[in-house]
């Protein structure tokens, strides 16, 4: 059960919109079966009326060319027509069910506000949101995302300055994760020696988990033989400093066919390609300087979960449109996922300030921590020792040490 | 209830969310519906997180269902007409003294085609509106399907549905066809719906009226009731037109016919613009030379974005925006201009730093410490420990080191190097 807190609201809003299309489809066989019944009548009116003509033929006026009906059962003929018409009262009828299917939409409009935030912009600040940054935003992440031809869209119809560095800098990681979904691994390997001076240790590490992958591939898919030369050619120069890990390979070779059955059975799971594709991801987003999941990507998640809170402040303070768009920062705070904290921020216990240059945290003796401020306070202004508010061991400003976190 | 020690932001595929020992699903039947893998079931923080994401998507819902509204509506209004038509056609007949009976015939026959032509015209109606319930169906069922095992693609759609959203505001038609097309999200998107705007827009940007009237008169009885002066102002500007060109008779005329009827609501502005006559389209009067320039047609352009929003029940600004613009503040701190803010804060970015700028910075109410060496928070499960020179590092990870080295702790900023023994632990709450 995913979205306890919205499977009830969310049922109600389907149940609503049954119902709409319950009504929908009795409005419109209602408009159906009225069509059909003045029409019915219409017709039979045509027949009577020519009927009356057969009727009467024996009648004709011989000098006269017109085989006429009398212009008074013609008439008669006509009024009960429309006199047929009123009783069946077809557009009353139209009304009435088409009142019905309005009265189901407005339900469903109710509902549909109810269960879901019928205005989500109540936060949105009128700042310069300037369109060229934001499109600079957009393109990495397209070209992030390997959707290319998107992006040359993009640059054309907003006229944007081409990005072709960043854009061959992704065609490049495009390709090499293309490769590695077709378990060959050269393009990845390549990058990594092209890089290897700045990859420092992680591309050794690298180049050790790439080799491994093939080393296990190659023995799966081909034979013992070509493993062997394989690990020959790239293993043993790595064997002075992971001499562990190549000899646990060397092992695989007594498994041929077997691995899963084998000790080694976790070198064959098909998911260490995938963490494979996310580590190289990884360190090539790293090394053009960005996360992994784009800017944007993250940037968007944080969003999106704490728009509900800010939404919330925003009605609250609603009457004080100024104190909004003033505010240099927001005055409760916004809960993000752990994965979202990418700074250390110490909020000092006694005066809920922020830990900053000029007011750092403070290491008491007792192992309690408190800004800078607080103590001078507590001291009275570096004069007196003092208690620990929350312990209460003594203390003065020369046992108090900054922390670095 | 930590559990996910590094999960990527946008939570990549099940196999980062493994071991939630602590966190049990709500209910014994939320444990069953939970369904087959769940030994992987995310904590209930983060669906009640993903209950309240829901709760955003109101314009996700509402946009098919306007439209849906309005071709019910349109077709309504076109069975009404004919069986009108054919009712006083019948009344006219029947009261026309001098009838031939040819005449009746024919009457009486051109009536009923008229009746089969509607036939078939609502049953193609039906369809329309069929499909169009479908669509709003379609994304109820995308809102339902959202779970703990398809999150991170779900997200994925969310974000490719906001950058189309993006994409139509700017009337970037193609990139927003291109992206749609990209993951097929074209039933979650309402590029036909901006189309429609697309035509409006693109005439008042080469200086006509037409479409945009005609639109104003297909929504008619909605545009009253939110009491718009759109049609007002298009009126005024095709007024302006007729006086630029010195046309001042017909612009009269036409000031009489459609500019006089919103007299009673904008006396003031009709006044101004009617003053015009009285100057030609160079003048320099400031008051009257503003009337004269070309962007007004872009005010005309943004008027019509507005309304057209406000008719389909989306907000006036792009959904990127928005949620950007949120987790902007939500993210921002002093440290995220420092030169040494990691990579992995999107504020360590140029162009983010740009637009967070005039943003309010977040605020905690509790110390959230994350450790420099592992990145993982600093709390009571892993608590901070302090080196001699106050520099301070997870247990974790001092741990580890001290394992690796004999005992030994280096610090990695400042080089400093010390026992395990020596670390003091801080309590910060």
């Amino acid at each position: 059960m995913s979205t306890s807190s919205l499977e009830m609201p969310l049922s109600s809003l389907r149940d609503a919109f049954d119902r709409v299309g319950k009504k929908q489809k009795l409005s419109i066989s209602k408009s159906q079966e009225v069509i059909d019944q003045v029409r019915h009548e219409v017709e039979q009116a045509l027949v009577d009326i020519q009927s009356d003509h057969v009727a009467t033929w024996a009648l004709v006026d011989i000098q006269s060319d017109d085989v006429a009906t009398s212009p008074i059962d013609q008439r008669s003929i006509l009024d009960e027509l429309r006199n047929k018409l009123n009783m069946i009262a077809p557009l009353n009828q139209l009304e009435g069910s088409q009142k019905e299917l309005n009265l189901s939409l407005n339900k469903y409009q109710k509902v549909l506000d109810k269960t879901l935030n019928p205005d989500i912009s109540k936060a949105y600040r009128n700042v310069d949101f300037d369109p060229h940054t934001l499109h600079q935003i957009i393109l990495n992440h397209f070209y992030r995302e390997g959707l290319f031809d998107v992006a040359d869209s993009l640059i054309q119809e907003a006229g944007e300055p081409e990005a072709i560095s960043l854009r061959l800098k992704f065609v490049e990681l495009h390709e090499i994760l293309e490769a590695m979904k077709l378990r060959n691994l050269e393009p990845a390997l390549q990058w990594v020696s092209e890089n290897f001076e700045q990859l420092k240790e992680c591309g050794l590490f690298l180049k050790l988990k790439l080799h491994k992958l093939q080393f296990v591939e190659i023995l799966q898919k081909r034979c013992q033989a070509d493993a062997l030369d394989y690990a020959k050619t790239y293993l043993a120069p790595l064997a002075s400093v992971h001499m562990d890990e190549i000899q646990k390979l060397m092992g695989c070779l007594l498994w041929v066919g077997k691995l899963d059955s084998s000790p080694y059975s976790e070198l064959v799971d098909p998911s260490n390609w995938e963490k494979m594709t996310e580590e190289i991801t990884e360190q090539f987003c790293s090394f053009l300087g960005q996360s992994s999941p784009s800017p944007l990507s993250v940037a968007l998640a944080a969003g999106i979960e704490g728009l509900p809170t800010l939404l919330k402040l925003a009605t609250v303070m609603a009457a004080k449109k100024q104190e909004w768009l003033a505010m240099k920062q927001l005055p409760v705070p916004v809960e993000l996922g752990k994965e979202f904290q990418y700074h250390s921020i110490f909020v000092c216990p006694v005066s809920r300030e922020q830990g900053s240059e000029e007011n750092p945290p403070m290491l008491l003796p007792c192992g309690h921590v408190l800004c800078k401020h607080s103590i001078h306070k507590l001291s009275k202004n570096s004069t007196r020792s003092f208690k620990c508010p929350y312990c209460p061991q003594d203390a003065s400003v020369t046992q108090c040490r900054q922390l670095f976190f | 209830m930590e559990m996910e020690t590094d999960a990527l932001p946008n939570g990549s595929s099940a196999s980062s969310t493994t071991g939630s020992t602590t966190s049990a699903p709500a209910t014994p039947t939320a444990a069953i519906t939970a369904g087959a893998v769940s030994a992987s079931a995310l904590p209930s923080s983060k669906l009640t997180q993903l209950a309240e994401s829901l709760k955003l998507e109101h314009q996700f819902l509402r946009v098919p269902f306007e439209h849906y509204k309005k071709t019910i509506r349109a077709n309504h209004r076109i069975v009404e007409k004919e069986v009108s038509a054919v009712i006083s056609g019948v009344a006219e007949a029947a009261d026309s003294a001098e009838l031939s009976r040819d005449d009746a015939v024919q009457q009486l026959n051109s009536l009923v085609s008229r009746l089969q032509g509607l036939k078939r015209k609502l049953e193609e109606g039906s369809r329309t509106e069929h499909l169009q319930a479908q669509r709003c169906r379609a994304r109820l069922d995308h809102l339902e399907s959202a779970d703990a095992e398809n999150l991170s693609e779900w997200n994925n759609i969310r974000l490719k549905r906001i950058l189309v959203d993006y994409m139509l505001r700017m009337s970037y038609y193609d990139t927003a066809i291109k992206l749609a097309g990209s993951s097929s999200i074209q039933d979650f998107v309402d590029i036909d719906v901006f189309f429609e705007a697309k035509k409006v827009i693109e005439a008042l940007q080469s200086k006509e009226v037409a479409p945009a009237l005609a639109w104003c008169a297909d929504n008619k009885s909605r545009l009253k009731k939110s009491k718009s002066k759109f049609e007002f102002q298009l009126r005024l500007q095709e007024f302006i037109e007729l006086v630029r060109a010195e046309n001042n008779m017909r612009a009269i005329t036409y000031a009489r016919k459609y500019l006089a009827p919103w007299g009673a609501t904008h006396m003031k502005e009709l006044q101004r613009v009617m003053a015009t006559l009285a100057f030609k389209s160079n003048t320099e009067c400031p008051t009257y030379k503003v009337l004269f320039e070309a962007k007004q047609w872009d005010y005309l352009v943004d008027q019509f974005k507005q309304e057209f929003c406000r008719l389909y029940g989306m907000t006036l600004e792009p959904l990127l925006n928005i949620y950007l613009q949120a987790g902007l503040s939500a993210l921002k701190t002093p440290f995220c201009y420092e030169d040494d803010c990691t990579k992995e804060d999107p504020l360590s970015q140029e162009s983010f730093r740009k637009l967070a700028l005039p943003l309010p910075y977040s605020k905690q109410h509790h110390s959230k410490l994350v450790c420099y060496i592992t990145k993982e928070l600093m709390d009571t499960e892993n608590p901070p420990l302090v080196l001699p020179n106050g520099y301070v590092y997870s247990t974790k990870a001092l741990e580890e080191m001290a394992k690796k080295n004999d005992g030994r702790i280096t610090c990695p900023r400042t080089g400093l190097v010390c026992n395990y023994t020596e670390v003091i632990k801080a309590y910060i709450s």
